[in-house]
């Protein structure tokens, strides 16, 4: 088993710290996180460079690259201590890419090229979070046109973004596996509205509640085909779980370094509190943590490349690095003390963000169902 | 017309232990191209896409600067071929003698009318290479060039001078080492790492070019950390600034500063 980089891997990870450093370094990041700003500059710079079109096929302007190599590039800006910096565009661009009508391919891939936000993910409802079947939102076709009524909440993006990539009940019935279409609603669409939602954790990017009423467009706004939408949904979340993964590790690895390098350097009686074995305990589990997730992603992201059906791992692999991954930030509050819950101070705000995903992308628990089910369906 | 880029496959600072006698050990670093070149990559992909000339990378050293990893480092950064020379006789070769193999394969190469270096080399730091090459090549030698743009038959330069900012421009054949700050060198992209397998290289023996062997042998005796100066370690309180500022000229006329 070869554990090392391929001479690309090794350049494009030289490429990207480079890139970090100039466009995107603490001070920028802290910045955004204090006055809730998206990294726009910092996006549009890996567009530039082409890191953001890296998976799509080239004749979309892309270029193809394996699940390992992007998700080496999603821990590395993660481990720049930015949440969510990286990875998300893949997951838009494959919704689009393996349903979309040409349009909809050119005008969302056109966005990601501008480096552009093209669009929020809209399936979360009040009353429907994990339980898609509880949605309510309802996407009537008449005539060529489809109307739109319901509300969203907790959408990440949704404010940059010029589209609203919709789950809405096309149909009535409780089968969501028929009864859901996926559409794209523009944000300045009549009759959309939005209501910012101030929260205590992913500061760079923007959550709010979304408002449809009797929102009207032509049926072309429809992605895939009618009553699909929840297989099309199911179909890029192992993806999703897999980049939130490798956002934790590099996250995680961040509050690590941070916490190692504060021990050997912050003196308590009289030598670095390092050299007690209390810290020196703290660091070496949270190491085997990391390690730990380290594995769990790349073996996850080999077998997207082998093409190897992901089953329960997807959902392993995101409930274990989510969770690994705060414990690792909240040991290294720890050991940062009074100091680290300062606010501004970096491992403070990585343990913000690593609580975030522990319930963005699926919450812990619904990984175990989603797992569980698979694991109990292999051993009958 | 071809322009050259001379450049070094050098250990990476970042990789470099210092110890407690101020000497920095670079035996565990691993190499990269220096971190003073991609400017000169950099610079020759803007003269060349505005001129149509080909740009051509050339580095010497000893065998280890031979990689798959170092030829894609620097062919992914705006290179349309490469021209190395490798060889363990030239490890640890003074910049005279490095000059003067750099020299041989400019000649070799031929219809090279402008080579662009980086101001000096991240782990030597002497800043010699590039003027000494011009001199074995006979032809115009500028340093801290800080911008180049082509003009009919000829170039447009801009260097820093301590005066500010020099304009000139030149028509002959130049060696010109640029400036850190001279242009921001753009970051190699999957397209240009994965093209860059494709691009050709040609390897030269030592053996092959007309360069004698070296007269003197330059040995390194000792190294000291320059002296520290003596710091008065003065904290002055910046709750009040206009008391604070008077504080700080009060504090830099004592030290006779101002």
């Amino acid at each position: 088993m070869d554990f090392g980089l391929t001479d690309e891997q090794e350049l494009l990870l030289d490429s990207l710290r480079e890139l970090l450093e100039r466009e995107c370094p603490e001070s920028y990041i802290a910045e955004l996180d204090r006055t809730h700003q998206a990294p726009t500059s910092f996006r549009l710079a890996l567009h530039e460079a082409g890191f953001a079109s890296l998976g799509f096929p080239e004749e979309y302007g892309g270029t193809p690259c394996d699940a390992v190599t992007l998700m080496m590039l999603t821990e590395r800006v993660s481990q720049q201590g930015l949440n969510n910096g990286y990875g998300i565009e893949l997951l838009q661009a494959k919704d689009i890419l393996e349903f979309g009508s040409q349009e909809q391919k050119a005008d969302i891939l056109g966005l990601l090229a501008a480096g552009a936000v093209p669009f929020a993910l809209g399936f979360t409802e009040p009353g429907a979070g994990s339980d898609n079947s509880a949605m309510t939102t309802t996407a009537v076709h008449r005539d060529g046109t489809v109307t739109f009524n319901g509300t969203k909440t907790l959408i990440t993006n949704a404010l940059d973004a010029k589209y609203l990539l919709v789950m809405a009940k096309s149909s009535d019935g409780d089968d969501e596996r028929t009864a859901i279409s996926m559409y794209l609603v523009p944000m300045d669409a009549p009759g959309v509205s939005t209501n910012k939602l101030e929260k205590i954790v992913w500061n760079t990017n923007d959550s709010c509640e979304i408002f449809m009423d009797d929102v009207t467009l032509p049926e072309s706004c429809l992605v895939g085909r009618q009553g699909n939408g929840f297989r099309q949904l199911m179909r890029n979340l192992d993806l999703e779980r897999l980049v939130i993964a490798a956002t934790c590790l590099g996250l995680a690895q961040c509050a690590f370094d941070d916490a190692a390098t504060y021990a050997s350097q912050r003196v308590q009686f009289g030598k670095p509190i390092g050299s007690f074995q209390l810290i020196q305990l703290k660091l070496t589990d949270m190491a085997i943590k990391l390690e730990n997730i380290r594995n769990f992603v790349y073996k996850t992201s080999w077998m997207v490349d082998q093409g190897i059906p992901l089953r329960s791992q997807g959902a392993l692999c995101k409930r274990y690095a989510a969770m690994a991954a705060f414990e690792v930030a909240d040991d290294a509050m720890q050991i940062f003390g009074g100091i680290g819950v300062n606010a501004g101070t970096r491992v403070s705000r990585l343990w913000r963000d690593l609580r975030g995903h522990r319930f963005g992308g699926g919450t812990d628990e619904i990984m175990v169902h989603i797992a569980g089910r698979q694991i109990i369906r292999e051993h009958r | 017309m071809t322009i050259v880029v001379a450049y070094k496959w050098a250990p990476n600072p970042q990789d470099a232990a210092v110890g407690s006698d101020g000497s920095v050990d670079f035996s565990r670093a691993k190499s990269a191209i220096s971190e003073y070149d991609p400017v000169a990559f950099e610079l020759a992909r803007q003269v060349a896409d505005a001129t149509g000339a080909e740009v051509v990378g050339v580095t010497v050293g000893d065998a280890s600067i031979d990689t798959s990893l170092a030829r894609k480092a620097a062919l992914s950064r705006g290179l349309d071929r490469l021209v190395i020379v490798a060889d363990d006789r030239l490890a640890g070769a003074d910049s005279t003698r490095l000059a003067a193999v750099l020299a041989a394969v400019v000649r070799g190469i031929g219809d090279v009318d402008l080579v662009l270096a980086g101001e000096s080399s991240v782990d030597v730091t002497e800043g010699q290479v590039a003027m000494t090459l011009a001199g074995q090549l006979g032809w115009l030698g500028l340093n801290a060039v800080s911008s180049v743009s082509a003009t009919d038959g000829g170039y447009a330069i801009e260097r820093d001078v301590p005066s500010g900012t020099a304009s000139m421009v030149l028509t002959g054949p130049a060696v010109l080492a640029a400036t850190t700050d001279a242009v921001l060198s753009r970051v190699p992209g999957m397209k240009d790492i994965l093209g860059a397998a494709k691009k050709p290289v040609e390897v030269l023996s030592l053996d092959m070019l007309d360069v004698s062997s070296a007269q003197v042998t330059l040995t390194a005796v000792s190294a000291s950390r320059p002296a520290a100066g003596n710091r008065q370690r003065v904290i002055i309180d910046g709750s009040d600034p206009t008391a604070a500022a008077a504080e700080l000229v009060g504090a830099l006329r004592a030290a006779k500063v101002l």
